[in-house]
């Protein structure tokens, strides 16, 4: 088990945004996390990435408690926030490099190009920041989540505003990560069809709550994605 | 060395571009109009050496103080702002290592001022006594008070994650630190100016300037001064470190 959350709770003035949540992710999932907006979703994942403090509850990643060993574990794991903005003024090639450098194995400069390589920006390394389109900062956001070869890959709305062709290429950079590097990958999304098409098993979210979670093929069994979906959001209950 | 890359990240951002050198063109512009006045003109020529250097000093060091509060105030807020910063807290860099890299690069910031100034300094002070000493207390004040402002901006930038509203705040706090010049010479010599004079790290910086390049004074008398220097300097470092370790998206 690579992700193990236990009765996690987090408040912000008053408000319970996540209400003892509780669920697992395997080695190797790519696991869908669904929910409408604002039902928890980004907290979960910043909680998990050790950016905020939860209020109570217990997390695992590999085994660090996440709350006692946050630098340990961003050794290991690696995001693409939601809206993750760039540094414009740096080229795609020394942004990588710049993060690259904070981690203990730092990649040299030529470790840089496959990279880029990787998710389709080869030839466009030298180009600043501010002249890509949004697809291709999307993939460069996806290139440095992997500056530090995570075992655990967190991704909110990825494909957030991406065209048909930039959504399917992210997808197959997805199922590639997962398939050669054995990638644990996290998805945030509320496009079901990302869900349909990349993951193995989901767990639904609302209210701070999960009310639903299981592998996608069995849940499937009970209607489609979408129907699952709605039925497990509407009015917080199954 | 995370520090170092964040700070080497922050100076290629800040001063190493051509927004930065405009910065560094403006202060060798106005410490040149200030430098030639002084020298020239028929009321201002008839101030001392030590006067004159005791002003472009008290100059130097407003403009630093200034600059480090741009710095500070974009540290945390501008980078919440640009959506930047959920990046760099994803990377295995501490918050602290993070903001002392961007400290590194506010006090560089004064560092190239303080370089720029060197060749006005010397030329202004040219002749008079305490050229040296002055600028040697030039260097560790300003250093001492760029880190202050930079520090404390930079606090404010984490806990209120607006860029505008804490260089608001810095700025009026600066303007505070700076109220004794405002008052009347014969209100400083009374119990209140005295004591506001002593409380204000700027007005310490700048009554220091005086007994060191006018006055000749000793060390020993600037030692009191310094030491409250030395105290702001601590407790806006202590008001960083809490203010960044409380800091969340």
């Amino acid at each position: 088990m690579i992700i193990s959350v236990e009765g996690l709770v987090k408040r912000y003035d008053g408000h319970t945004a996540l209400d003892g949540l509780d669920f697992s992710v395997e080695e190797g999932d790519i696991f869908g996390f669904l929910g409408p907006n604002g039902a928890g979703k980004t907290t979960t994942i910043r909680i998990l990435n050790a950016i905020i403090k939860a209020d109570s509850g217990n997390i695992l990643i590999d085994g660090h408690n996440v709350f006692k060993e946050p630098l340990a574990v961003k050794e290991i794991i690696n995001a693409l926030p939601e809206s993750n903005g760039y540094y414009e003024w740096m080229t795609a090639h020394e942004y990588l490099e710049f993060f690259s450098n904070l981690y203990e194995e730092k990649k040299s400069k030529k470790d840089i190009y496959p990279l880029l390589e990787n998710v389709g920006l080869s030839g466009k390394e030298g180009h600043l920041i501010r002249s890509y389109s949004r697809g291709m900062k999307q993939r460069l956001g996806i290139a440095r989540a992997l500056v530090n070869k995570p075992k655990l890959l967190f991704l909110d709305e990825p494909t957030n505003g991406l065209d048909p062709k930039g959504r399917r290429d992210i997808h197959d950079l997805l199922i590639d990560l997962n398939r050669k590097h054995g990638t644990t990958i996290f998805l945030s999304t509320h496009l079901l069809d990302d869900v349909e098409r990349l993951c193995n098993r989901i767990a639904i979210i609302n209210y701070g709550k999960i009310v639903r979670e299981g592998e996608l093929g069995g849940l499937k069994g009970k209607g489609t994605i979408e129907d699952i979906f709605f039925m497990s959001t509407k009015e917080g209950t199954l | 060395m995370k520090t170092a890359y964040i700070m080497q990240k922050e100076i290629k951002e800040s001063i190493l571009t051509p927004k930065g050198f405009l910065w560094y063109i403006l202060t060798s512009i106005i410490l040149s109009i200030l430098s030639y006045l002084f020298l020239t003109n028929s009321e201002l020529s008839l101030l001392d050496q030590g006067q004159m250097l005791y002003m472009i000093m008290n100059f130097i060091t407003a403009l630093g103080i200034l600059i480090g509060l741009v710095f500070g105030a974009d540290a945390f807020a501008g980078e919440i702002e640009r959506g930047t910063l959920e990046a760099l807290f994803l990377s295995p860099a501490s918050k602290m290592e993070i903001a002392m890299g961007k400290l590194g690069a506010a006090i560089s910031n004064w560092g190239i001022i303080f370089a720029i100034s060197l060749p006005y300094l010397f030329v202004v002070g040219k002749g008079g006594q305490n050229v040296l000493t002055g600028i040697v207390y030039l260097l560790i004040l300003g250093t001492l008070l760029a880190i202050t402002f930079s520090a404390f901006s930079m606090g404010l930038s984490a806990r209120i994650k607006s860029m505008k509203n804490s260089l608001i705040i810095s700025f009026f706090m600066f303007l505070l630190a700076g109220a004794p010049i405002f008052l009347s010479a014969a209100l400083r010599r009374t119990w209140f100016g005295r004591i506001l004079d002593l409380i204000n790290p700027f007005a310490d910086a700048i009554n220091t300037f005086d007994s060191v390049v006018i006055d000749s004074q000793g060390f020993s008398y600037q030692a009191g001064r310094v030491a409250i220097i030395c105290g702001y300097t601590l407790l806006s470092l202590w008001f960083l470190k809490r203010s960044v370790s409380g800091l969340e998206m």
